[in-house]
């Protein structure tokens, strides 16, 4: 019975840790697009909210059907509570990524001086034979190598943040901004053959 | 009832304004999840006094945009300003949510604070005390990222914030520093900065 609680817990987690992330890579993406005034990365935090509506219910449905005792009830409360900001604040990186999808002149003010807004957004499938399988970001050096920088990596449904220990797969497509002249590079560097 | 700032407008660029209020509605997110998760109540107070400061800024900022619109053109290009500040202000409102959950006393099961420290680095709140060997070094020679893989997100100096502290910024005696790492990391980083451990190792 212990085991069994710890595993739906465990379970819980890792759903609440996704929910996590993904908004927090939303509030990323929902940035750089303002700041490179990006549709494509808009777009992709469109999505991403609407992702996260399903893992949130699927959050939820999981928290409330794990028989917790009466005397844990508030500690379950406290968790769904969790689940509803992390909901929130995607919603927020959603409302900020409409504003480069409805087309509102960029203000200067947006840009936020991080870096220069002459950066261009790419994406790049990881295929056979690309030097970045099985590497972690660390390893990868896809910054000293094109100069790009990675903002998200696509995997299937999800989309993960670039975190130095996260390992590249063959598949994964990598979201990437930087200077035009780094595209090339970061195109060959992720699949080799198709360029 | 908690005290309301009165608000009187003071000249501070938009940019600005917009600036600080990104950078503390996302510091506010990291500190909220960890006073959640490992029941930290005065983490949970920071947070919610934080989300006062935010409100303010916005104010601040909602009043200057007012100023510099003169016609439908202006109007047009703020309007995206606007957006950004209130979704800025969101995540702050969302972070105050979540710390909430630890000033009303809800709580989250104590199970998933430490199953979500195996997977995840966390915060932790570390006082500068006397003697400790951190004293009046800037944080580019204590290199702590490859020492023993801890940041120094944010630093709490009397009743100010500096957030993402430059390199060459030094530590004062009684400083409050938000560092982030894996737990054995922020530990050993603990002992070193209340001066427990008086060596920083290679």
């Amino acid at each position: 019975m212990v085991e069994r609680k710890q595993e739906i817990f465990e379970e819980i987690v890792t759903r609440f840790v996704e929910l996590k992330n993904t908004s927090e890579l939303m509030i990323d993406l929902a940035y750089s697009s303002l700041m490179l005034n990006s549709k494509e990365l808009a777009e992709e935090v469109e999505r991403l909210e609407e992702y996260m509506d399903k893992l949130h219910t699927d959050f939820e449905l999981l928290a409330l059907t794990s028989d917790f005792k009466k005397e844990e009830a508030s500690g379950f409360l406290g968790l769904i509570r969790l689940g509803v900001a992390t909901e929130k604040i995607a919603d927020a990186a959603a409302e900020m990524a409409e504003v480069v999808l409805r087309d509102i002149e960029p203000h200067p003010v947006l840009k936020l001086a991080i870096r220069e807004a002459e950066e261009t957004v790419t994406q790049a499938c990881v295929t056979d034979n690309s030097p970045l399988i099985n590497k972690t970001l660390k390893e990868a050096r896809v910054h000293e190598e094109t100069g790009m920088w990675v903002l998200a990596i696509k995997r299937g449904e999800k989309s993960l943040r670039p975190k130095p220990d996260l390992r590249i797969q063959l598949g994964d497509i990598l979201i990437a901004s930087g200077y035009a002249e780094g595209v090339d590079d970061f195109k060959k560097l992720a699949s080799p053959e198709h360029l | 009832m908690p005290k309301f700032e009165k608000i009187e407008y003071k000249p501070i660029p938009v940019h600005d304004l917009l600036l600080e209020m990104k950078n503390l509605s996302e510091l506010m997110i990291d500190l909220a999840y960890s006073a959640a998760l490992f029941n930290d109540k005065e983490l949970a107070e920071d947070v919610i006094e934080l989300e006062g400061r935010i409100d303010t800024l916005a104010y601040l900022l909602d009043m200057e945009i007012m100023i510099a619109a003169r016609d439908a053109k202006d109007a047009e290009t703020l309007i995206g300003v606007s957006t950004v500040a209130s979704a800025a202000d969101k995540i702050s409102d969302a972070a105050a949510d979540i710390a909430a959950i630890v000033t009303r006393d809800i709580g989250i099961h104590p199970i998933v604070g430490e199953i979500f420290e195996k997977v995840e680095e966390r915060l932790m709140k570390v006082t500068v005390k006397e003697g400790s060997v951190i004293v009046g070094k800037q944080i580019d020679e204590l290199d702590l990222a490859a020492r023993m893989g801890v940041d120094i997100i944010a630093i709490r100096r009397n009743k100010d914030w500096i957030l993402d502290p430059e390199e060459t910024e030094r530590v004062f005696l009684g400083d409050i520093l938000i560092t982030r790492g894996a737990p054995m990391g922020i530990k050993e980083f603990k002992d070193i900065a209340e001066g427990r451990l008086t060596k920083l190792e290679d």
